[in-house]
């Protein structure tokens, strides 16, 4: 009855601020708010984990149904995202789905923690793999930035968002030379651009950006060419202070799935090791 | 050379497949002329897509075509392995029928143009990240088969099988999506941007994840439906990840638009 009550009152709560509030406001979330959000939420889950005997919502975010009903919302995420045109990421009910599975895995993880008589590694690997990539990507949304800049011959540093703002970059962008090359088709199978960002020469090309910072890096996205013929680059500068963290969820993911894959079923269904 | 003589080829291949997929349905178990028919079978659409990958000088992953081609390839190596891991005689029936479909929409449809490899796709993850999901799709294709014979007939040896498939389909599901978002980060600036593709692929792990999750509570009760049918959801849901998106207006606005 609990679960159906929590699963219920947070569908509607969620629908219904959607429809009141308009989309989840994320950038209120910058940094320093977001780690304070982060840091009070990992507390609270702590408080209702010691006092589970005795309270019902933490009782139920243990429980395999907890599990089950995340699960079911990260598919029905999937499911309603992957058929509109434009995802709506930042929608109250997707907000609520991910901060319900983030809980439910910090829930899991405590307890696997707190009953372990070793490290397991293949539940250490996934859980916490999976909270990390997808604990930076929820609460690290804020603070990512993406600008786009035109790059012509000559030093600028007008960027703009995808809403077209204008954000100036702290440093000058340079186009210094462009090279293209094309297949028979006149498809364009390779194309690089030799750009200055401030008075380091660097190379871009699709797949290889530049890392300007430890949190920013610099992309050729696009070419054109202006009214007097003259070719210009498209570079998109990604702000991401909480990449490295996802990095890191990614891998132990990875290492989680090898596991997955080299142990197979701890017990098969059947009751055959 | 190349797709020119693609049905003569695989008509070999086909043939060879047939005979050691009926010849194990026929027989005993672990049939040494069925493994041996069956690995020729194989190793032939290995060639074809060895020369397939010599004459457009890139790797053959990039068409919606050249993916069919390695899924059929990956549904022998899957239906050659549980027959002789599990013994299932019938099983490499299954995965060559399902591999002569899509062989058939190849010839029928083919979508094999001789396309250049773009830039987006001139990256060291493009092998591993295809390969490793084509090869997940053909091991959740068994489990599935099995599966849908498991809703209806239960037998302890078959939810083995299923379950071992699962845990190995999954593992890769999971390389080939984690790989792509590792890739996705180089190219586009951004893990994950809940392209219509990736909202598919969360979708599809999801579903067998919740497969996985449900088999201890429900394998041994009236209700291992439920673990059935998430299998089956999972790979519906597959099957909308690699083509079905292709047909949905979400398509429109993917930056995954290059394998049609």
């Amino acid at each position: 009855m609990s679960a159906v009550l929590i699963a219920g009152g947070g569908a509607v709560l969620s629908v219904v601020a959607e429809l009141l509030l308009g989309s989840f406001p994320v950038d209120i979330f910058r940094f320093p708010l977001n780690i304070l959000v982060v840091a009070l939420w990992f507390v609270m889950i702590q408080i209702l984990y010691r006092r589970r005997t005795g309270n019902a919502f933490a009782r139920f975010m243990l429980s395999r149904r907890a599990t089950w009903l995340s699960l079911g919302l990260m598919a029905t995420i999937g499911i309603v995202l992957g058929l509109e045109r434009e995802p709506s990421t930042t929608a109250w009910p997707v907000v609520a789905s991910l901060l319900f599975v983030l809980s439910h895995l910090c829930f899991v993880i405590l307890r696997g923690w707190c009953n372990a008589k070793g490290i397991r590694w293949r539940f250490c690997l996934t859980h916490v793999g999976l909270l990390l990539a997808l604990g930076a990507g929820f609460w690290g949304a804020p603070d990512r930035q993406q600008l786009r800049m035109a790059v012509h011959r000559y030093p600028s540093n007008e960027a703009y968002t995808m809403d077209g703002e204008l954000r100036p970059t702290p440093y000058t962008v340079e186009l210094c030379s462009f090279r293209m090359e094309h297949a028979d088709n006149g498809a364009p199978t390779h194309y690089e651009a030799e750009i200055k960002v401030d008075d380091k020469k660097v190379m871009l090309f699709v797949n290889h950006p530049y890392n300007r910072t430890l949190s920013e890096k610099i992309y050729l996205v696009s070419f054109g060419k202006t009214l007097m013929g003259e070719t210009y680059a498209v570079i998109e500068i990604v702000k991401e202070p909480w990449q490295w963290l996802s990095a890191a969820g990614i891998i132990m993911l990875i290492a989680g799935a090898v596991l997955l894959f080299v142990q197979g079923p701890r017990k098969t269904v059947s009751g055959e090791r | 050379m190349g797709w020119n003589i693609f049905p003569v080829w695989v008509a070999i291949v086909m043939m060879l497949a047939t005979a050691g997929a009926v010849i194990a349905a026929l027989g005993k178990s672990r049939n040494v002329w069925a493994s041996a028919l069956m690995s020729l079978a194989i190793l032939g659409m290995a060639g074809f897509i060895a020369m397939l990958w010599t004459v457009l000088e890139r790797p053959p992953l990039r068409t919606m075509g050249e993916t069919r081609l390695w899924y059929s390839f990956f549904l022998l190596v899957a239906g050659l392995f549980t027959y002789y891991r599990w013994q299932y005689r019938w099983i490499m029936l299954f995965s060559t029928v399902l591999a002569g479909v899509f062989i058939i929409i190849n010839i029928v449809k083919p979508e094999i143009h001789d396309q250049t490899l773009m830039p987006a796709l001139q990256s060291v993850w493009f092998v591993p990240h295809v390969s490793v999901y084509m090869f997940s799709y053909s091991l959740l294709g068994c489990a599935t088969l099995l599966s849908t014979v498991a809703l209806v007939r239960r037998s302890s040896n078959m939810d083995m099988a299923i379950e071992k498939l699962l845990y190995a389909g999954l593992a890769f599901l999971s390389i080939g999506m984690l790989t792509g978002s590792l890739w996705a980060k180089e190219a586009w600036g951004a893990y994950w941007s809940w392209d219509a593709k990736e909202s598919w692929a969360v979708a599809t792990w999801g579903l067998y994840l919740i497969a996985i999750h449900l088999a201890p509570s429900v394998m041994n009760t009236s209700r291992r439906w439920m673990y059935h049918t998430a299998i089956l959801l999972g790979f519906l849901a597959l099957q909308m990840c690699w083509y079905g998106i292709n047909y949905l207006p979400s398509a429109e606005t993917s930056i995954h638009t290059y394998n049609q």
